[in-house]
């Protein structure tokens, strides 16, 4: 196990964009100390959830499962609420790591109440999802395993609630057996201040596939947010597949900061990476794209694109691909940019008739669809659409009644 | 409908326009030939409003209005429709969604509700047809993957759709085959009406045998150097432009 590791910086190079200074301050360590008598989430929250996009929908409150809110789970699969102190999984299986890149994820062990592990049967099917709810300082733990040949769709949403601001520190570690597949759509979805963090295992087997979306948004411009998201993707059997699209809008002076390492181990893998990201107002977003072919990992296929639009005279972008290949054998692409509107997209909109707030919020949306294409859930894509209508007004509805 | 008096525009340091004039009265087709670098694009973008256009003098009243000093939206919503010569792809926003949009901007500036899914479907399913085109179009992103003649299709479906006051076609006719020409001219042709006018922009006589216009014009250098009907257009396909580049000279 890697040694417990002291709290990143920006000069650390896989943190450079990342609001460090905002998260080192998050109480995580104090809750962990002051918050070990309280009780799991039992009490309905005042707020409305969600309508569910899966009959089947775990949720937890503040890193905490919530067996009143929660439904039973369909056939196929199990879930296992494991006490903290009882256990004793590695922190991570992923080799050649950078320690201060762990440091959540120790603060994360340190300070969780609970483990979820969620396990889907050899060759079952399942649909699964599970809300999140932050309304103040919370540090889930989920471990979903996928055995041989098990399909899973699963939708996992993060709402930030309430008055004050929320705090997350998430750990997800994910492991898919052989010619499993896993359908995986993410949305860190931002109602009120909330800073965001969290660190994602995901271990592939043989031919095992992963479909993974994953979109981050606030409601509104204006409401403070900063995230960091740091992932940890091993390619450990042969021609396992990736197919990673990954979002972000970010407007006002929201911060939103992603680590993506892919690890090709194993031969004939393959990963697909988007990214799209629009920085409006003040914001800043950072992505950075690291992808390692190891020895003797022949045969793999890698593509990455990366693409940030600026609408903000202010806002900020760092896209990043990075690729090591220590083999032979290899088809590896990657491209990356930062632009502006296009504004010859722009004019023939406008001289539609279209006013110039619904022609950018159009082409906005058009940057983003490559990847919100790509949801596995109708519904999902529905809420998205809705809770995007604020900052992209005209675009979402009048695209969603038409498609 | 449209009169443009001592109309001078440049892009950057570079004139483009050096004193043009053009009336076009409602009912009428307008047909403006010339060389290549002549400014007949640079007149439609400059009257759709094109960003980089800048107009240094003279004016242009559009239906009474002045409409430099409309924004390109405004001009769009006060009945102004250019159909491109290049029309751009837009991945991602598609086709009905652009048509509806844009349908309900002109509606809502004539003072009409918007119109409902209905009605908007009937009436776009009857354009189509109107332009032999697949209802498919109407799912895909705007002008995404189209070839050159199904984009120049879509640009003639649009404006059939809004039914402008002044259709300003820029080459619509370039890049199509015989059939395709065929198609396009039907639908402008379908838009003559006499409160409403067109003005195409073309290199070729070919496009002036399936719509025949009132009124041909020559523009070189910036402005209109010649103006006569259609048999002048007959004229420029047996003689070019330079004899008419010498005189203005």
């Amino acid at each position: 196990m890697t040694a417990p590791s002291r709290a990143p910086t920006n000069r650390d190079e896989n943190w450079k964009y990342a609001n460090v200074r905002a998260l080192s301050r998050l109480p995580f360590e104090q809750a962990a100390d002051h918050s070990a008598t309280d009780d799991p989430a039992t009490d309905p929250l005042s707020v409305e959830l969600p309508t569910k996009t899966m009959e089947c929908r775990l949720v937890l409150v503040d890193g905490r499962f919530s067996a009143i809110l929660s439904d039973a789970l369909p056939n196929g699969a199990t879930l296992d609420i494991q006490p903290a102190a009882t256990d004793t999984t590695p922190i991570t299986t992923a080799l050649g790591l950078n320690p201060v890149d762990l440091h959540y994820l120790h603060v994360n062990q340190k300070g969780r109440r609970e483990t979820l592990n969620l396990r889907v049967l050899a060759k079952q099917c399942v649909q699964v999802e599970i809300l999140h709810v932050a309304t103040r300082i919370g540090q889930p733990a989920i471990n979903v395993q996928l055995e041989l040949g098990a399909e899973l769709t699963l939708i996992e949403r993060h709402l930030a609630l309430g008055s004050g601001a929320a705090a997350t520190n998430l750990a997800l570690a994910i492991s898919l057996a052989e010619r499993s597949t896993l359908k995986l759509a993410r949305w860190q979805h931002f109602v009120s201040a909330a800073s965001y963090i969290e660190t994602l295992d995901l271990s592939l087997g043989a031919s095992s596939q992963c479909y993974l979306t994953h979109i981050t948004s606030a409601d509104r411009g204006d409401t403070p947010v900063s995230s960091r998201s740091t992932a940890f993707v091993t390619h450990r059997g042969q021609g396992a597949a990736l197919h990673w699209n990954s979002a972000v809008i970010a407007d006002g002076q929201q911060q939103h900061d992603s680590y993506v390492r892919i690890d090709h181990q194993a031969r004939r893998a393959q990963t697909h990476q988007l990214f799209r990201g629009i920085a409006s107002g003040r914001s800043k977003i950072g992505f950075n794209g690291h992808m390692l072919v190891g020895d003797g990992a022949h045969g793999t296929h890698s593509g990455q694109s990366l693409k940030t639009l600026l609408t903000g005279i202010e806002a900020e972008a760092n896209v990043r691909p990075q690729l090591e290949i220590y083999t032979n054998e290899v088809t590896a692409t990657h491209g990356a940019t930062v632009g502006k509107l296009d504004g010859d997209m722009l004019f023939y909109l406008l001289s539609r008739g279209i006013d110039q707030v619904t022609a950018e919020a159009l082409l906005k949306w058009a940057f983003v669809s490559d990847v919100l294409i790509h949801l596995p859930s109708v519904e999902l894509r529905h809420h998205i659409e809705a809770s995007l209508v604020r900052q992209l007004p005209g675009a979402i509805a009048a695209q969603g009644s038409t498609t | 409908m449209l009169e443009i008096n001592s109309l001078q525009t440049r892009i950057g340091e570079r004139e483009i326009l050096r004193g043009l004039n053009l009336t076009v009265k409602a009912g009428e087709v307008h047909a403006i030939m010339g060389p290549n670098g002549a400014g007949k694009s640079s007149l439609a973008y400059t009257l759709a409003g094109r960003p980089g256009y800048e107009v240094t003098s003279g004016s242009v009243r559009f239906d009474g209005a002045d409409l430099l000093a409309l924004a390109p939206e405004e001009r769009a919503q006060a009945g102004l429709f250019l159909g491109f010569q290049y029309p751009v792809e837009i991945p991602g926003v598609n086709n009905v969604y652009l048509l509806k949009a844009a349908l309900n901007a002109a509606r809502k500036h004539r003072g009409l509700p918007e119109v409902d899914a209905f009605e908007f479907l009937t009436l776009v399913r009857e354009k189509m047809r109107l332009m032999q085109m697949d209802e498919s179009f109407l799912s895909r992103g705007v002008n995404e993957g189209f070839s050159g003649g199904e984009k120049k299709r879509n640009e003639i479906l649009q404006m059939l759709v809004l039914e402008p006051k002044l259709a300003l076609l820029d080459e619509t006719d370039s890049g199509l085959d015989i059939d395709a020409l065929k198609v396009v001219a039907n639908g402008v042709n379908s838009l003559r009406s006499p409160d409403r006018a067109v003005v195409l922009v073309t290199h070729y006589q070919r496009l002036l045998d399936y719509i025949k216009p009132d009124v041909v014009h020559v523009l070189a250098r910036g402005r209109i150097i010649k103006t006569g009907g259609p048999e002048l257009a007959l004229e420029l396909e047996a003689r070019g432009y330079d004899w008419l580049l010498a005189d203005a000279a």
